[in-house]
């Protein structure tokens, strides 16, 4: 039995609803060229209706029945994150979240569990990031209630034995000592530590003092604060009886007492928007790693519709200007892009970037830079307008292509405190939005005069130096050693 | 900030299968499955495969050219990959407004690029000045271009329509492009897609170059692994083309013309070396009637020849070092038979025994147990499936850790597999996740697409998507200790190794953990 309310397309995409009759398109004739063909009308899509319980233990559920295919895939959000974690113990969120799975549970240790699972070709994970945990379970049908109760266990009894704390630790002390390996990743660390400070919840890093400091206690204290069923979000698809898998995790979890935290909300970020110019001197390099940009936004501002556009405009994929002057027209980079992000929960980044060959860094940040501006100084032109509206407006069906899209978004909204229709709003928004629109927003949100500019690059190779762009900070990436 | 292409580096079997939880039902699976596709060729050799899936009105449109890095000779590396960029360049009607005027400055660009590497050669260096002057007429031509091309318009037809996830990908063996669009565009691709074969216009060719440039400092030049995998390959092949970056070498991008890649597309992009997947929500007849209306009109050409030169037997153990400051960085690899050899199942079985998962070999000894590396895994499909590749293993040393020690663990390993058959249990769990990850990969589109071409055109038959499993269910222990003791042995070795420089901290702190 499936619950399904079929949305037309006609309310979620503004094309004609029509049932499709099967006749070729363009029947018989060849098209000169695609100016000339007409579409038939889009097939319905079926918007599947997602059930939604709340145990008596505060559990909320988000439950969708799908038999194409004899799987079920289970995903949580549980409200805790790093961003909760004390300063001098960075990594501990990380490490709760991977030690929970792999040091197994009270009754069951984490190499038993692993062997349990990957007999029957199932997994079950969890994960704490910056604001939120999870939890996942992937099972062919018949083995559910192996998996459903793998992942009870590890939510509510997990072992944290020593080996696995040990050994998450040993990977946490190498991913420090691999962090200046790949220019990528140094540049995008460090662009976040001076957009949001380097002391900030949002870009601060685990160094080998802070790994040292974490201790077994400290996980079982992090756990037992922030995990209950109360503080927990669990959404199920797959092929089942609905009445029957609510039944089974209400039981599953049966024994799991509320907790009485009611975390904090997520800090939010104080930015005093200053121009810098910041070089990671690299000579072995011949490419700079390039990013320009500053502070971003909330999803909830309600300029967040112009600023899809906008962002369609400036940095989308193949289309945006930015690929089209720095790549296609000037042959300066691979990859090229930018957005305008808006977090759910605190203010995203806006962040330029570009790859470049060392000779022509000044010139490529200057290019995008220009960019920016210009969307500040112009209105766009009809035709960007257009192509950026009918491409999100037409692209709208892939938000509801497969089953795991639709169920994990509606609950991402719930977390986040996102109305259930949010989609749709941004649809009708995007929809309104004009070409005065997306010039007012870019002046109220893009500040091309304040940029902070970042190159982890060969300076002696370079078009011009750094310097004609401003007075240039040079960072020390150099790891911290412990005890310092 | 997504990127133009991909380069594919490793295809990993348990992408690639499909179907159901018993051993016995393969056979029915496939007859499931057969009564949703439907396969047609068109006159002109063109080969179509269309699996219907209702569940959403979307479809996945892909074709999969039979011609990759492997085809290229001497002095053109990276051109089946500078061909994949031009693809999104236009046509004679698409990305211009006026092509007769484009294409004569086009002519005159080539002219002038052809007297220019001349120059560049000449006994004795070149003329400074001359080689000024060529380069000034050259940019100049470039310049008198511009206001006749309409940028990255082919792009933005898809988008506009709603389209997602466009791209393309080139590897050793082959070229992929698609694109997903909203079901009711089927015809619009049908129209952009057989023009861009039919006409295609290498415009912006010099330009573009450039970004491919750029794309090899970012994947290779400034990377330690990349840089590695580059000298891995050219030295576990001596002959075989396999041993040639797909990315091509900086000298060749920069001397590549025009009419080289012009003649290139001509040799191997022939209507009989194209295999195209349409999978989504549509109907058969009606994708057949779009064919023949669009692809038909794509003349047919000779049978490009297979690549000849087979790699000779390896004599002894060959060694790689990369001195860079990054952390070091272990890879081990074996010369092994094509994807059609029978053997290729049990290297699937194996690949998943030692190296997917907590519970395999090289988790729990290197990384669980002697923590010597962080991460270890083993695997097929690289360089590429249609001519013998290699067996891969390789380790990511711990902090403190040497490329020494992972080395010695991988090998005892290795050994250990030569020297006693793997267990009942291991062997069973391979086969069950082979046919649980295959239901996992039904519902994708352009997984499926992606998976139909490559079974169609590398092995003769779809089919085998489906046959691979019956394979893998045949594979024994003592299949597997055959294969290790064949295969694995020090004469058919290529070891590689990142060895840190000195002069940063982190080398001197391995001491302390």
């Amino acid at each position: 039995m499936r619950h399904a309310r079929q949305i037309s397309m006609a309310l979620l995409c503004g094309v004609m609803l029509a049932t499709w009759t099967g006749v070729p398109a363009g029947a018989g004739a060849r098209a000169a060229s695609y100016k000339q063909l007409q579409y038939p009308p889009l097939h319905e899509v079926v918007v599947p209706d997602v059930q939604r319980v709340t145990l008596p233990n505060g559990m909320r559920l988000f439950v969708l029945e799908d038999h194409e295919l004899p799987l079920i895939n289970m995903s949580a959000r549980i409200r805790v994150g790093s961003i909760y974690e004390p300063a001098d113990k960075v990594g501990l969120a990380d490490i709760t979240g991977e030690v929970m799975r792999t040091g197994g549970t009270t009754s069951r240790t984490g190499d038993e569990l692993d062997q349990q699972l990957e007999q029957i070709a199932a997994s079950v994970e969890t994960g704490i990031g910056l604001n939120s945990g999870y939890a996942s379970v992937s099972v062919l049908k018949d083995d559910i209630d192996t998996g459903l109760s793998i992942l009870a266990d590890v939510l509510m009894h997990p072992a944290f034995r020593a080996d696995k704390i040990e050994l998450a630790k040993v990977q946490q002390r190498s991913s420090i000592s691999r962090r200046n390996d790949e220019p990528g990743e140094i540049a995008a660390r460090e662009f976040g530590s001076l957009i949001y400070g380097p002391d900030s919840v949002y870009a601060r890093t685990t160094e080998y003092a802070t790994i040292d400091n974490i201790t077994r206690d400290d996980l079982v204290a992090f756990h037992q604060r922030y995990y209950g069923p109360n503080n927990m979000m669990l959404a199920v698809w797959g092929d089942f009886d609905a009445a029957q898998m609510i039944a089974k995790i209400e039981q599953a979890f049966a024994g799991w007492e509320k907790t009485d935290i009611e975390p904090a909300p997520a800090p939010q970020v104080e930015y005093d928007w200053p121009a810098t110019v910041n070089l990671v001197a690299r000579a072995d390099l011949n490419q700079s790693n390039i990013y320009v940009g500053h502070i971003g936004g909330l999803r909830s501002d309600p300029d967040y519709f112009a600023l899809t556009v906008m962002n369609e405009i400036l940095g989308g994929s193949f289309t945006g200007r930015l690929f089209k002057n720095v790549r296609s027209r000037q042959g300066l980079a691979y990859s090229v892009g930018g957005t305008y992000s808006s977090g759910l929960d605190h203010r995203g980044v806006f962040r330029m970037g570009c790859q470049t060959k060392a000779g022509s860094t000044v010139h490529a940040i200057q290019a995008m830079i220009d960019e920016a501006r210009r969307m500040t100084t112009d209105e766009v032109t009809d035709e960007e307008l257009k192509l950026a509206k009918e491409s999100y407006l037409n692209s709208f069906v892939f938000n509801f292509d497969s089953t795991s899209e639709v169920i994990t978004r509606l609950m991402t909204y719930e977390y986040f405190g996102y109305p259930e229709d949010f989609l749709q709003q941004t649809r009708a928004g995007v929809e309104k939005v004009t070409k005065a629109d997306v010039l007012r927003a870019a002046r109220e949100h893009l500040r091309p005069d304040k940029m902070q500019i970042l190159v982890v690059g060969q300076p002696d190779a370079f078009d011009e130096p750094l310097s004609t762009l401003g007075s240039v900070n040079t960072i020390d990436i150099t790891i911290p050693t412990p005890g310092q | 900030m997504r990127q133009r292409d991909r380069i594919y580096t490793t295809r990993r079997w348990w992408l690639v299968l499909v179907l159901l939880v018993t051993p016995a039902s393969v056979a029915q699976d496939l007859a499931r499955f057969e009564a949703r596709l439907t396969e047609f060729t068109l006159d002109n050799g063109l080969k179509f495969l269309v699996l219907e899936r209702h569940e959403a009105p979307v479809v996945t449109c892909y074709t999969h050219a039979n011609v990759g890095a492997v085809d290229e000779g001497k002095g053109i590396t990276g051109l089946a990959h500078i061909f994949e960029h031009m693809a999104f360049k236009g046509t004679k009607t698409i990305g211009t407004n006026d092509y007769e005027a484009e294409a004569k400055i086009m002519a005159q660009m080539d002219e002038t690029f052809d007297a220019i590497e001349a120059e560049r050669e000449k006994v004795g260096g070149p003329d400074p000045q001359r080689l000024a002057e060529l380069r000034e007429r050259f940019d100049a031509l470039q310049q008198a271009q511009q206001q006749y091309l309409v940028h990255d318009e082919f792009d933005e037809i898809l988008k506009r329509a709603g389209g997602v996830g466009l791209n393309a990908g080139t590897g050793a063996d082959y070229t992929v492009y698609f694109v997903n669009l909203p079901s009711n565009k089927l015809e619009l691709w049908m129209l952009l897609e057989s023009d861009r074969f039919l006409n295609p216009v290498l415009r912006e060719f010099y330009k573009e170059k450039n970004v491919v440039m750029e794309e090899r400092r970012l994947r290779t030049e400034t990377q330690p692994t990349g840089k590695l995998l580059e000298d891995f390959l050219a030295t576990a092949y001596k002959a075989h083309p396999y041993g040639r970056p797909v990315i091509g070498f900086m000298s060749d991008l920069e001397s590549i013309s025009r009419p080289q890649a012009r003649a290139f597309f001509e040799k191997y992009y022939r209507p009989s070396n194209l295999t195209v997947a349409i999978v989504g929500d549509v109907d058969p007849a009606e994708v057949r009637g779009l064919a023949q209306q669009y692809f038909a009109r794509i003349p047919s050409g000779p049978e490009p020849e297979p690549v000849v030169t087979v790699e000779p037997p390896q004599w002894g153990p060959r060694r790689v070092v990369i001195e860079d400051p990054a952390q070091p960085f272990v890879l081990l690899g074996y010369h092994k038979p094509n994807t059609n050899h029978p053997d290729n199942a049990v290297f699937d079985a194996l690949s998943d025994i030692v190296g997917q998962g907590r519970t395999s070999r090289l988790y729990r000894s290197l990384v669980r147990d002697k923590k010597v590396a962080v991460a270890a895994s083993g695997f097929q499909g690289l360089p590429g499936d249609k001519y013998p590749g290699l067996f891969l293993f390789y380790a990511v040393p711990a902090r403190g850790h040497t490329n020494a020690e992972c080395e010695q663990a991988l090998q005892a390993e290795i050994e250990r597999l030569k020297r006693e058959p793997v267990t009942p249990e291991e062997l069973a769990k391979a086969k069950t996740r082979a046919r649980a990850s295959l239901v996992r990969q039904l519902d994708s589109n352009s997984g499926l697409a992606s998976q139909l071409t490559f079974y169609e055109v590398l092995t003769g038959d779809w089919r085998n998507l489906f046959r691979q499993l019956d394979r893998i269910d045949k594979v024994t222990a003592e299949d597997i200790q055959r294969v290790a003791n064949r295969y694995f042995t020090t004469s058919n070795q290529t070891v590689g190794v990142i060895e840190t420089t000195t002069g940063d901290d982190s080398a001197a702190e391995g001491s302390r953990t």
